[in-house]
């Protein structure tokens, strides 16, 4: 890496500072998500008459940016793995459509629906509209593992067969039905708590810090890595590649079907044309902000966890500047590129 | 032409590579170039061919001094250097291969391709071939991609061709096949170095030979006056250092495979490695043993055959079978194979224990872990400051320790070392052989594959020599040494 801060070396602080720059990834993610924060806070301005007046509408704004966001969030956790053992899934958009199609054929509250015709409605219907959810979700991406380890297909063509089947096939099957979610459901995402709805929020934390400790403290999520940096050894080590690879977009698959229960929860409906559309790629570009490595072997989950939020603060900032809603995409772009450009790289 | 080397000298840094070597070659002559792996023999070629400078000596090309520093350079005075790693691009036609970077184009700028079919096909009958130059590389078998080399090198007027162990990795017909080329050129008054480590190949097709080892010329002269086993004992010289080996208590058979084949590196492999036994497998490249130790480990599959562990038929499907069953195996090319670059030392010296190492059902006993790797770390004495040192910090041999530690943390019955001392340094080379022996004295059956005689005799009481897939003999006690080894290994029989 280039020397920066040549000439200032000599100051305490700012040899500290460069040697965390350079030393953890995740630092200098975090300095840009400190930027972005404070820009915007700039952005949104104090002259809220008091202080108080001033942090509820803060906090407001936060949890609002949160809430939008827990849905990628949880999608980006399951890619970090993806991208750490060297693949992507670029499915998760129409799995996430797939599986919020049956799980609202499930808990479809109208007097024609699947279980409220037989008389299970409520709780009971829920629970089984989303157990039926998640299985689905750990059956594509079961699939969508197989063909990338017994079939041999590049992940990046697997998946992409995959985006399209899911998507047409919903669609298909959901000409005739409408399902209508009953309006306990939405309590699942838009539960409020002292007047604040944060469910989405805890679920993915919860789910951020599980992934965490997969990824840290268990010999699957070191696999994981080894796979990523050097599949060979890691086979020669005596891992069973194939399986891993598996078990990565199979989690993946049911990350997304959790995702998926969220936003039907939360919105209440979904339009199975365009519901995800453009997901995997603000996944995969959080994923990268984050500082995982496209070539594999490299990330955190911690760091995932930043690059959602720094581009969703970015998003917002551009928001009360009043950017234009067509502008704001061509940001997160040089977002992307700037970060990708800022990784170390290894030398060919 | 005619070719005259002169007192030709190379040292890198201060390892003197060639010294004062003597090199001749006649137009229309063959000649062998022999030597073990680090002769210099490549060096030798690589001057020729100008792809390195010499330090010393000089080049003469039908009495005029020459010198090339580039392989242009050589190629532009009729020399052409064939590799072992053939150069073409198999999804283009013979033709488009023989002008890549030189293609005829027509006055428009567009490609010429007639013009270079007609060329193509006035080589192809210089060298009396019958080859339809819009084949595709990708459809030849590989002797004729070898001929379509020296068919690049022919298009170019090339007086004089380097081949570099040409057969490695040729059947017997296709073998046949390129030795009828190389006569044809013979004749038409090419001159052919013929680099290659099979002795009775250099008996059939070569005149003339010349040894090299320890960067010496050592012996030269006509084929015709030498045997196969005289050659092999100039390669190795006379000073065969004796191994010296502490025996230890010899049990049971450990694992034992019969008839083993994979259909293409192995043949029919019969063994059996018995408990606190060290078997060396050696042989030249190609011959097949990592194929059938990786096919052990499960990394690769058998066609036929039968493998047993203490007396049960095992089918190891996956390498993670093969680690559950009592199999560790050390790889070769430790970079390619062996380290995960972006992990710690410590990480990487866990990963074969990793699974079975829990503390629940599902997180890992990073304690245990940390404290079979401290006592490895002890045992083995791999030098470093921190284990969550990324490995790449560490020099080739600690590396292999920690492969090394990898594998004991995991308390193997059997344990494969394919080339354990590869690109580490003499000290650690002897160490490395230590830890093996003891292992052994342990109860260990240890499996040793390597190509240097040397190293198997230092550890192993037992050595197979293969050749070309097939196991030639085993070799023990006073029967194992270099020159029965190098005869085995080279293909000789007697």
């Amino acid at each position: 890496m280039k020397d920066k801060f040549e000439g200032i070396t000599s100051i305490k602080p700012v040899a500290w500072f460069r040697n965390q720059w350079a030393q953890r990834p995740l630092f200098s993610t975090l300095c840009a998500l400190i930027v972005m924060i404070v820009l915007q806070t700039i952005a949104l301005g104090f002259d809220q008459g008091s202080f108080l007046g001033w942090l509820s509408l803060w906090t407001r704004n936060w949890l609002n940016i949160l809430r939008n966001n827990a849905t990628i969030g949880i999608i980006a956790l399951g890619m970090t793995f993806v991208i750490i053992t060297g693949g992507i899934d670029l499915a998760v958009g129409s799995t996430l459509v797939a599986v919020g199609a049956v799980v609202m054929i499930f808990i479809d509250g109208s007097a024609t629906g699947l279980l409220t015709s037989i008389g299970i409605t409520g709780a009971p219907a829920y629970i089984i509209g989303i157990l039926i959810g998640i299985v689905v979700g750990l059956a594509l991406g079961q699939v969508t593992g197989l063909l990338i380890t017994v079939g041999k297909l590049p992940p990046f063509i697997a998946t992409l067969g995959m985006m399209n089947i899911c998507r047409s096939v919903t669609q298909q099957c959901m000409q005739t039905i409408n399902p209508s979610v009953p309006r306990s459901f939405t309590k699942i995402a838009n539960l409020s708590v002292g007047g604040q709805m944060f469910m989405p929020i805890i679920y993915w934390l919860i789910i951020a810090f599980i992934m965490h400790y997969i990824s840290r403290h268990t010999a699957f999520g070191r696999y994981v890595y080894a796979i990523g940096s050097n599949e060979r050894a890691a086979k020669l080590s005596g891992i069973n590649t194939q399986r891993v690879k598996r078990t990565v977009y199979t989690i993946m698959g049911a990350l997304v079907a959790i995702a998926s229960v969220l936003q039907v929860s939360r919105i209440g409906s979904m339009d199975y044309a365009n519901a995800g559309s453009g997901y995997e790629m603000d996944a995969i570009a959080a994923v990268i902000v984050g500082g995982t490595s496209m070539a594999g072997g490299k990330g955190t989950i911690a760091g995932t966890v930043v690059g959602v939020l720094i581009i969703a603060v970015v998003n917002n900032l551009l928001n009360l500047l009043g950017v234009p809603p067509f502008l704001r995409e061509a940001f997160k772009g040089v977002i992307v590129i700037v970060a990708v450009l800022l990784q170390k790289k290894e030398k060919v | 032409m005619n070719l005259e080397m002169k007192d030709i000298s190379k040292s890198f840094g201060s390892n003197l590579v060639l010294d004062g070597v003597d090199f001749s070659l006649e137009g229309g002559e063959i000649k062998a170039l022999l030597g073990e792996n680090g002769a210099g023999k490549s060096t030798l070629m690589n001057i020729l061919g100008g792809v390195i400078d010499a330090n010393g000596g000089q080049i003469f090309l039908d009495g005029k001094n020459v010198s090339f520093s580039t392989p242009k350079e050589s190629l532009e005075a009729g020399i052409a250097f064939i590799h072992q790693e053939l150069n073409l691009i198999n999804d283009l036609a013979i033709y488009e291969n023989l002008f890549i970077g030189r293609e005829l184009r027509k006055p428009n700028r567009l490609l010429d391709h007639d013009a270079m079919i007609k060329a193509t096909e006035e080589v192809f009958r210089r060298m009396e071939l019958d080859l339809d130059p819009r084949t595709m590389v990708r459809d030849l078998d590989a002797s004729y991609k070898q001929i379509v080399e020296i068919s690049r090198a022919m298009l170019m007027n090339a007086r004089l061709v380097i081949m570099d162990e040409p057969t490695t990795s040729l059947t017997d017909p296709e073998i046949e096949r390129v030795f009828a080329m190389m006569q044809t050129l013979s004749r038409q008054g090419v001159g052919i170095i013929f680099i290659s480590h099979k002795l009775n190949e250099v008996m059939t097709i070569c005149h003339s030979y010349t040894v090299l080892r320890d960067g010496k010329m050592v012996a030269s002269g006509l084929v015709k006056d030498v045997t196969s086993s005289k050659l092999a004992s100039f390669m190795v010289g006379h000073d065969v250092v004796e191994g010296k080996r502490a025996e230890g208590h010899i049990g049971k058979v450990v694992m034992e495979g019969c008839s083993l084949s994979d259909g293409r590196h192995f043949n029919d492999i019969s063994f059996n490695v018995h408990e606190g036994e060290v078997v060396g497998f050696t042989g030249l490249l190609g011959d097949g043993r990592s194929e059938l130790f990786q096919a052990v480990f499960g990394a690769q599959k058998f066609t036929s055959g039968q493998l047993f562990l203490d007396g049960q038929e095992v089918h190891v499907k996956t390498t993670s079978q093969a680690v559950r069953l009592g199999i560790g195996y050390v790889p070769r090319n430790r970079k390619e194979n062996g380290i995960i670059k972006d992990m710690s030392i410590f990480e990487n010296g866990s990963l074969a224990t990793m699974s079975t190492r829990k503390k629940n059902l599902v997180f890992l006993d990073e304690n245990r872990l940390e404290e079979e790797f401290k006592a490895q770390r002890k045992a083995l004495s791999i030098k470093m400051d921190n284990e969550d040192d990324p490995i790449t910090s560490l020099s080739g041999g600690n590396q292999q320790k920690v492969i090394l530690a990898r594998w004991l943390s995991a308390g193997p019955k059997v344990l494969i070392l394919d080339n354990p001392t590869q690109g580490v340094d003499v000290g650690a080379k002897e160490e490395i052989y230590e830890i093996i022996l003891s292992l052994a004295r342990s109860g260990v059956a240890v499996v040793v594959l390597s190509s240097e005689a040397q190293e198997v005799m230092r550890v192993a009481s037992r050595c197979y020599v293969m050749y070309h897939g097939r196991i030639m003999d085993c070799l023990s006690s006073d029967d194992m040494n270099e020159k029965n080894i190098m005869r085995l290994a080279t293909g000789v029989e007697e």
